[in-house]
């Protein structure tokens, strides 16, 4: 099977003057397959976040190539949809009109996508606050009117960058939940980058190490449990066998 | 709201407490009317002159605004190209700072002698030293967008020009109202300093022939009446803060 993306040879410098010529990560081979969900975990500064952001066509590599369908890439031209771990939503914008901003961008038609936005607020549980302002939510509900913004515009790739990491525990376990459900429904490829390795082997059917300096893929995992998973599975053996390995791979 | 009220009546009460010491140190000092006029003559003189002070007073308030509105409009008519290029930002502001170096009351002479007495030297002013608050803060609203949200916005492919019309404008809006409070009051300034330089009509102008026959009652109902407007028009700005820009001050609606 060809991958959906393949990631081949890529190195990012930076060469902005405060960090004058850094490599961030250098000859990264990674591929990405149609529905899967694949976690890269890293320690901070492992160029987990650069990888993200080559993947999400903001940052061109000075080497190796990104290629999508077999489609030799440059720049930005598969559509992606992107969730942070700030909700980074518009305070002058009601949640619908929010979650519509990527329509309006891209220049489509905005009244097309106006039922899909319903289903996706009532998807995440959001029914009934499409005309509130972000600053009337709590942070978790900003982030699935975030995650509704990111999957609005039917994404190739659904990229998601430490999403839940400023969300208290519970909230972060309900998210789990929630974006392994959104997931299945919208059979989205997806990227988690994160440095919660339990949040890594509880979403992903791969987990990507990346670590050194400059970064490298180190090792992949693959995590055989069948989608959806439960927050029960945290508590066995096999889940914990799989946290002790990928923690293990991160090094000190 | 019945608290703001018992406030506003607290202040209400302390200004009336302010007048009766006034006129009562002035009674019991016997100081002349010309140097301290007693709030009752200021009263009495503001009621004989009432017709010509409203005149006046609306002759200075509309070349005040119509200075402020042409501020505004240029303040953000510029902001849009200074902040979408840094390379035009970077030569035109250091220009635009160094014009704000001048003190724009001594341009007023110069005004006169090429626009000549009358209207166009009381805008003129009124906009030159308006003009610089109002730019500063909604320009740099525009361009502190933060970094990750122009890279949230650039993933699904927005264009420099999309992101300032879609989150430049709208962030810049609620800086840009509360600027012209203090536009507003530049704007009075300027126009009643070229009013008492360059010109026979305004507050300005009265204020300066009042104190030059020691009539020192009616400079006073200039100042009282100017400080009213200005005071006036704030609030009226305030309503329509409220109203454009609810969501900065998080009013739910």
């Amino acid at each position: 099977m060809e991958p959906l993306v393949r990631l081949h040879g890529i190195t990012v410098r930076y060469d902005g003057r405060r960090n004058g010529g850094l490599v961030a990560i250098t000859d990264v081979d990674l591929d990405i397959y149609q529905g899967e969900v694949v976690g890269i975990v890293g320690k901070s500064g492992s160029g987990k976040t650069t990888l993200l952001k080559v993947l999400a066509g903001l940052i061109r590599p000075v080497k190796g190539e990104v290629v999508f369908n077999n489609h030799k890439l440059n720049g930005n031209s598969f559509r992606v949809g992107v969730l942070f771990q700030s909700p980074l939503l518009l305070p002058w914008r009601t949640v619908i009109k929010n979650i519509l901003l990527p329509i309006e961008v891209l220049g489509e038609d905005v009244s097309k996508y106006l039922s899909r936005a319903l289903e996706l607020i009532e998807k995440v549980g959001l029914k009934g606050f499409e005309n509130s302002y972000p600053w009337e939510l709590s942070g978790g509900m900003q982030q699935r009117v975030a995650l509704c913004r990111a999957l609005i515009h039917r994404p190739s790739l659904l990229l998601l960058d430490e999403p839940f990491s400023s969300l208290d525990a519970i909230t972060r376990e309900e998210m789990w939940m929630l974006l392994q459900d959104v997931i299945s429904h919208e059979g989205c490829t997806t990227v988690l980058v994160t440095h919660d390795v339990r949040e890594a082997v509880l979403l992903c059917d791969r987990v990507v190490v990346i670590g050194g300096k400059p970064g490298r893929v180190r090792a992949e995992v693959r995590v055989d449990f069948k989608r959806p998973r439960d927050l029960k599975l945290q508590y066995t053996k096999e889940f914990n066998d799989y946290v002790v390995m990928v923690r293990g791979l991160l090094g000190d | 709201m019945r608290l703001s009220r018992s406030r506003t009546l607290n202040s209400l009460v302390v200004l009336v407490f302010i007048c009766v010491v006034w006129e009562l140190v002035v009674d019991l000092l016997s100081i002349p009317q010309y140097i301290l006029p007693t709030p009752t003559s200021i009263a009495s003189t503001t009621i004989k002159y009432y017709d010509y002070l409203l005149r006046n007073l609306l002759d200075t308030s509309i070349h005040a605004l119509v200075g402020l509105a042409l501020a505004a409009t240029f303040s953000l008519a510029i902001s849009l190209p200074l902040a979408y290029s840094e390379v035009v930002r970077d030569t035109v502001y250091p220009l635009i700072t160094g014009f704000n170096a001048i003190p724009r009351a001594a341009l007023v002479p110069l005004l006169a002698l090429w626009f000549g007495l009358g209207s166009m030297p009381k805008i003129l002013t009124a906009f030159l030293i308006a003009f610089f608050p109002v730019l500063v803060p909604t320009l740099t609203a525009m361009v502190t967008i933060e970094k990750e949200l122009w890279e949230l916005l650039m993933s699904f492919g927005a264009t420099k020009t999309q992101i300032l019309i879609k989150v430049g404008i709208p962030r810049a809006m609620p800086y840009f109202l509360s600027s012209l409070h203090m536009g507003l009051t530049s704007s009075f300034v300027g126009t009643v300093i070229a009013e008492m330089v360059a010109s026979d009509s305004g507050l300005g102008y009265v204020i300066l022939s009042s104190t030059s026959r020691l009539d020192t009652a009616l400079a006073f109902s200039c100042l009282i009446l100017l400080a009213l407007i200005t005071f006036v028009l704030s609030k009226v700005l305030s309503v329509v803060e409220r109203r454009v820009v609810g969501w900065a001050y998080r009013v739910s609606t």
